[in-house]
């Protein structure tokens, strides 16, 4: 079957190579959107989950844009008050309260993103114990800044601070990799933000009575209780809107698709109403040339399909990565998502072809074969 | 095989415009025939043609496969009776120009996915002179091996009935006594009953029987 398709595809090589470079668009679109969504997806709940904490004690400001800034090491107009802290660790159920202050300074000249804490982010790292003295390298710096233990970082904003590299941390795949550790009092030195905070992890003892803990601890002044997992459940609802109306665009196009393809088979039945004639005349079904048009649009159609997936792949990889969260998110492929993509070129062929196949079906041999 | 005619009539458009095409027509064909069909331009013989191969309907009357009306048979039955048991051969060759002759001849078996048909479509180039050809498209073959190529993929499904429509219509003369040998072949040699519709007396004259028609009747 697959050669006559061919033979009649060779002489029609343009509107065939328009039609599956239309289904290619669709397919591709589609998988570069399912593929770079669910990279993201992935991304933020890293990046979130990566946090560590129950609980975000927070600025009093926007939630998520704070959240975001304590993540990406930005910047903010408001801090906590240090002498929070104390009051903090002493609330029940709190069993970690770890400090953080964040931004951005030049380290030996490269801007990179500073994150002043206590030895306490231990607990709520995976990083394995060690001593926290000097700077503690993400892994991308130290490749970017061709740093190793014993060297000599210079820390510059406003004021200067010279420091040791003691410990490259393992890489994570996360933020963590893209942040110069220090101890907290070098941060706020550096940054200028003497006795502030950008936020403070709160781990509890008890995650069950979370919302408790959250209350209590937002009640404090100046100060508001954030759990990351709701922060997460915003961004994600967010993008989750941006993401549908994403896919009713591309939904469109494939409609539009099956549309083209349609108008294409219709017409290939006008143009080949001698063949179909001739083929009548020498005993083939109307199911047989149902069969024989319908096979034609599904092997376009899933040919559009697979250069679809292939154009999709590189796309997902040429198209910004970011969410516009200022996470980096690589795209996420997985087998579902091909098998989705090829799923639906299939029924864009199956949809097309119906009706330009049972058109040609219903041709009687004798009119069409009169005709010519 | 035998098909009849059984006072068949058969009309074309409505109203005014109506004509018939064919007037009680009684005309029965068997296997091991030959029988050319003549008459003047536009008297009825290819619609004659065409309701003897199971192309078309009778507006009135009744065609008979073996004895039994094909009145009740359904589009489906109809067309495995071309496929299995009748060859069609028609003036303009019908051939596929971006296929080969093989291709051209394998494509209606392989539609109906007919067993061994690679085989088949091979055996009756062969048969037709054309086995050293299997290979070239029809614009690289004269008028006369594309018939001929057209009467291989009529015989592929190894038909009881050849019908053939000027076969020799648009061949010069020489090559038309060429395809004009081939069907009587066929007749002979392997006994399948052939109805030509002609205007070559030549046609005419190797056929057994002749049959006139004039203003869609049999004379």
């Amino acid at each position: 079957m697959i050669w006559i398709i061919y033979a009649n595809a060779k002489k029609r090589k343009s509107r065939l190579v328009m039609t599956v470079g239309g289904i290619a668009i669709g397919v591709a679109t589609l998988f570069a959107l399912l593929a770079l969504s669910s990279g993201i997806e992935g991304a933020l709940e890293r990046e979130i989950g990566g946090l560590g904490a129950h609980i975000l004690l927070l600025p009093e400001g926007c939630p998520y844009t704070l959240t975001l800034a304590l993540m990406q090491g930005a910047d903010t107009v408001e801090y906590v008050p240090e002498d929070v802290v104390p009051r903090v660790r002493e609330t029940e159920n709190v069993r970690v309260g770890v400090p953080v202050v964040v931004g951005k300074v030049k380290a030996n000249g490269t801007l990179v993103p500073v994150y002043g804490t206590t030895e306490d982010i231990f607990q709520l790292k995976a990083w394995g114990r060690s001593p926290f003295s000097g700077a503690l390298v993400g892994s991308n710096v130290a490749t970017n800044l061709k740093l190793e233990v014993g060297d000599r970082l210079t820390l510059d904003l406003y004021s200067e601070e010279p420091v040791e590299v003691t410990r490259i941390l393992p890489t994570t795949g996360g933020r963590d990799d893209t942040f110069v550790f220090v101890p907290l009092a070098t941060a706020q030195k550096v940054l200028g933000l003497e006795g502030k905070l950008s936020g403070i992890l709160v781990q509890t003892v008890n995650v069950s009575r979370l919302s408790q803990t959250r209350t209590t601890l937002g009640k404090m002044a100046e100060v508001q209780a954030v759990p990351p997992s709701e922060v997460f459940d915003a961004l994600i609802g967010l993008f989750g809107s941006v993401k549908q109306t994403l896919i009713l665009i591309t939904g469109i196009a494939i409609a539009v698709g099956v549309l083209t393809t349609m108008n294409t088979m219709t017409m290939a039945v006008y143009e080949r109403k001698r063949d179909i004639g001739l083929l009548r005349a020498l005993g083939s079904t109307r199911r047989d040339i149902f069969g024989l048009f319908v096979s034609e649009s599904l092997l376009v159609s899933l040919a559009g399909g697979v250069l679809g997936l292939a154009g999709g792949y590189v796309a997902s990889y040429l198209l910004p990565r970011t969410s516009g969260f200022g996470i980096d998110a690589s795209p996420h492929f997985s087998l579902a998502y091909v098998g989705i993509c090829l799923l639906v070129a299939v029924a864009v062929g199956t949809l097309s072809a119906i009706y330009p196949a049972m058109m040609a079906a219903r041709m009687q041999p004798i009119r069409t074969l009169r005709e010519l | 095989m035998n098909i009849t005619l059984d006072r068949v009539w058969k009309s074309y458009g409505v109203g005014a415009g109506q004509f018939w095409a064919v007037e009680d027509a009684r005309l029965s064909v068997s296997t091991g025939d030959f029988v050319s069909i003549v008459g003047p331009s536009g008297s009825g013989k290819s619609t004659l043609l065409h309701l003897l191969g199971c192309l078309d309907t009778p507006t009135k009357g009744d065609i008979l496969i073996d004895g039994e009306s094909t009145a009740r048979k359904s589009d489906r039955e109809l067309s495995l009776v071309r496929r299995d048991r009748i060859g069609f051969v028609f003036q303009q060759f019908f051939l596929n120009g971006s296929m080969t002759s093989w291709q051209n001849v394998l494509l209606p078996m392989e539609i109906a996915k007919v067993r061994d048909r690679r085989a088949k479509a091979s055996q009756a180039l062969e048969w037709v002179g054309l086995g050293t050809k299997l290979k070239s498209y029809p614009s690289e073959l004269s008028g006369g091996e594309q018939q001929r190529v057209a009467i291989a993929r009529a015989l592929a499904n190894s038909p009881d009935l050849l019908l053939a429509d000027e076969p020799t219509g648009s061949l010069d003369s020489e090559t038309g006594a060429r395809v004009l040998g081939i069907l009587s072949a066929l007749n002979t040699e392997r006994e399948i009953g052939v109805v030509v519709v002609t205007h070559d007396g030549d046609v005419a004259r190797r056929a057994k029987e002749t049959i006139e028609v004039r203003d869609g009747r049999i004379s």
